[in-house]
């Protein structure tokens, strides 16, 4: 064995970091750009349901908070963008792949936020379920991935609590917020519980990932602490959650669910769920829009900066 | 492709008396343009009280094949460091 | 709920508060929709400062008014001939460059409302003041670069601005048409006028636009309600939800 891999295989055995300059192995560089560059677009990309409901909050505080929030997605998708570029794939690039269908995002934004409870309900659930994994991967072994993550899991602290006052005020209001309250938790609740990604038996990537140290614990491991979670907030809010065979299994100290609907999860994820071609047109719409802007940021910058080298 | 956006590390002193501290980089087109990313991006939380951004191009790094000639050689000193010394029991204040 | 207003000074507070309100939400627009992602975070956080201002504005207003109405009754239960916001800030996000421009031309006029609000005798008007001269001063900053980014940088871009600044430069002359209520509550009226002239007249001759010659509009006065047809899109959009449910509470 080299010395090159041999210096690699001691840092993920003694669980140190590694750090940009660091020889890796080619394939777990390529694994880490998907990932992160999956990630950076899914913070991007959910900015869009969100934001289809910033315009119409009903309070200047719920507007204020849900603003403040899906700016924070942005800072995220930045920090995100930013750790791909110490692997060295470039912000162009990446966004260029996702144009091109090449990178993905999480399938949970290519479903539509109807109504406002809705808001509530991915704060909630949709939030819920990125801060149990993105708490998980603070333990990441690639150092900047790690440190962007401690980041971003401090400042989304509020983000989860900002969806269950919603769902608060939905569930406890009047009989038609509760009842919008209960058809947002319906729509998201599945979809919310694939967002972990295949079961592990199934998952393609997770024995490399899990020796690199790149995921630190399994789909299935992060999908039970979720579900274990959130019914009883469901129950706190006199919510039922959409699946007749839930319950508690006493031996496990776990909750037991129906069979997901893994179908519609990998057709979603082809690319035929509700709002996947519109979510895209939105981003590149966006990025053609401001192409004659950059151009000339871009061309002032070449007038006015002091060339430097 | 575009061009034109760089990079720049950005660097976050919090409150007066403490050091500055590398926080993370931003794109920007200008210098102006640099600092305004930065205080948008990582100081929206009361974070900053002084800011610089610095060009990533401009940073100049250990060669990386040296990195073991620059750092190992201060490996086997320990005579910096105060834990070296042994001093004799009762002596105060050293 | 039928909103009334019976003090003076709060009826002229209520034009300062919709201003900010109103241009708030159309920055709002650009989330997700900026050019680039650490401009689209800039604009979140004008938008935030504007609806931070218009929120404490609003609440001052109810205090004058002996708190018959909170600061959200006012923001989504009053059509458009009770909104009182300059016409210049409810014009659209057509492109970046009226986002910038309408940006700019406001926060200069702003910079010269919170400067005189400074001394008021309204203790609390004078101490947000105080707060909101930063976050203006930071506006104002961020759309002066731009100006001149677009101006100077590319063919389109000054194109695009030329055409933005001509186009909404049709919505100033009203500002400084000064009545009753302005003269009791600004300092000087004049003042804001002259400054506003001479900073926006300095900015676009040294981003080369053009201040190509206005008639005189005839498109009455914001401060009667009056409105372009685009305030009606915007509120019915704003107040959807309040106005669907009224007996919801949020």
């Amino acid at each position: 064995m080299d010395k090159f891999q041999e210096a690699f295989d001691e840092i993920i055995e003694k669980d140190l970091k590694v750090e940009p300059r660091d020889w890796m192995p080619e394939e777990y560089r390529k694994t880490l750009i998907r990932q992160v560059s999956q990630h950076a677009h899914s913070e991007v990309i959910g900015m869009q349901p969100e934001g289809n409901w910033l315009l119409r909050a009903p309070s200047l505080r719920a507007k204020q908070v849900l603003l403040a929030k899906i700016q924070d997605e942005a800072g995220h998708g930045l920090y995100l963008y930013s750790v791909a570029e110490t692997l060295g794939i470039s912000r162009a690039e990446t966004i260029e792949q996702l144009h091109q269908g090449k990178a993905k995002y999480s399938s949970i934004f290519n479903y539509p936020t109807l109504t406002w409870a809705d808001i509530g309900a991915v704060g909630w659930l949709v939030d819920g379920a990125a801060i149990i994994n993105q708490v998980s991967l603070q333990r990441t072994s690639y150092g900047p991935y790690s440190r962007a993550m401690v980041k971003i899991c401090k400042e989304e602290s509020f983000h989860q609590r900002q969806g269950y006052e919603i769902m608060c005020q939905m569930a406890f209001g009047t009989p038609e917020q509760k009842e919008m309250a209960q058809d947002a938790l319906n729509r998201f609740w599945e979809p919310s519980l694939m967002m972990f990604g295949p079961h592990d038996a199934d998952s393609v990537h997770k024995g490399q990932s899990m020796a690199w140290k790149i995921k630190r614990e399994s789909n299935d491991h992060l999908r039970q602490r979720f579900i274990d979670r959130t019914v009883a907030q469901a129950e706190y809010l006199g919510l039922t959650i959409p699946d007749p065979n839930l319950k508690f299994n006493e031996e496990t100290g776990h909750y037991e669910t129906s069979p997901f609907n893994w179908d519609e999860f990998w057709n979603v994820v082809k690319g035929n769920g509700p709002c996947n071609t519109q979510r895209l047109d939105h981003h590149k719409r966006a990025h053609e829009n401001g192409a004659w802007v950059r151009e000339a940021a871009a061309a002032y910058a070449a007038k006015t900066e002091n060339k430097v080298a | 492709m575009e061009s034109g956006d760089k990079v720049w590390e950005v660097f976050v002193q919090k409150k007066s008396g403490l050091p500055f501290k590398h926080v993370g980089n931003v794109h920007a087109y200008d210098k102006k343009m640099a600092v305004q990313n930065a205080r948008d991006l990582y100081t929206r939380r009361g974070e900053g009280r002084e800011l610089w951004v610095v060009p990533t191009s401009e940073i100049v790094s250990v060669p990386l094949d040296d990195a073991d000639a620059f750092f190992d050689p201060s490996e086997d000193k320990p005579y910096r460091h105060a834990t070296f010394y042994e001093i004799p029991d009762g002596v105060k204040h050293l | 709920m039928k909103i009334t207003i019976e003090n003076k000074e709060a009826k002229f507070l209520l034009r300062i508060a919709d201003t900010a309100l109103i241009l708030g939400q159309r920055v709002a627009e650009l989330c997700s929709n900026g050019p680039f992602l650490e401009e689209d975070i800039a604009q979140s956080n004008i938008s935030l400062d504007l609806f931070g201002r218009a929120e404490e504005l609003y609440k001052i207003i109810a205090k004058i008014e002996g708190d018959k109405y909170t600061a959200d009754d006012y923001v989504f239960h009053r059509n458009e001939r009770e909104y009182f916001n300059l016409k210049l800030v409810e014009q659209p996000n057509e492109d970046f460059a009226w986002t910038i421009a309408r940006q700019y031309m406001h926060d200069v006029y702003v910079q010269e409302v919170f400067s005189q609000f400074q001394s008021s005798s309204n203790e609390e008007l004078a101490g947000l003041s105080a707060k909101v001269l930063k976050e203006i001063r930071y506006s104002y900053l961020h759309s002066k670069d731009w100006m001149m980014r677009l101006g100077l940088g590319t063919e389109e871009s000054h194109r695009r601005l030329q055409d933005a600044v001509s186009h909404l430069r049709k919505f100033v002359e009203e500002i400084f048409n000064w009545d009753e209520l302005d003269r009791e509550y600004y300092q000087d009226c004049d003042k804001i006028k002259s400054n506003w002239e001479s900073e926006v007249n300095a900015t676009l001759d040294a981003c080369n636009i053009t201040r190509e010659d206005i008639p005189s509009q005839s498109m009455r006065d914001y401060r009667d309600g009056f409105h372009s047809e685009h305030i009606g899109h915007l509120l019915s959009i704003m107040q959807y939800l309040p106005r669907a449910y009224p007996d919801a509470k949020w």
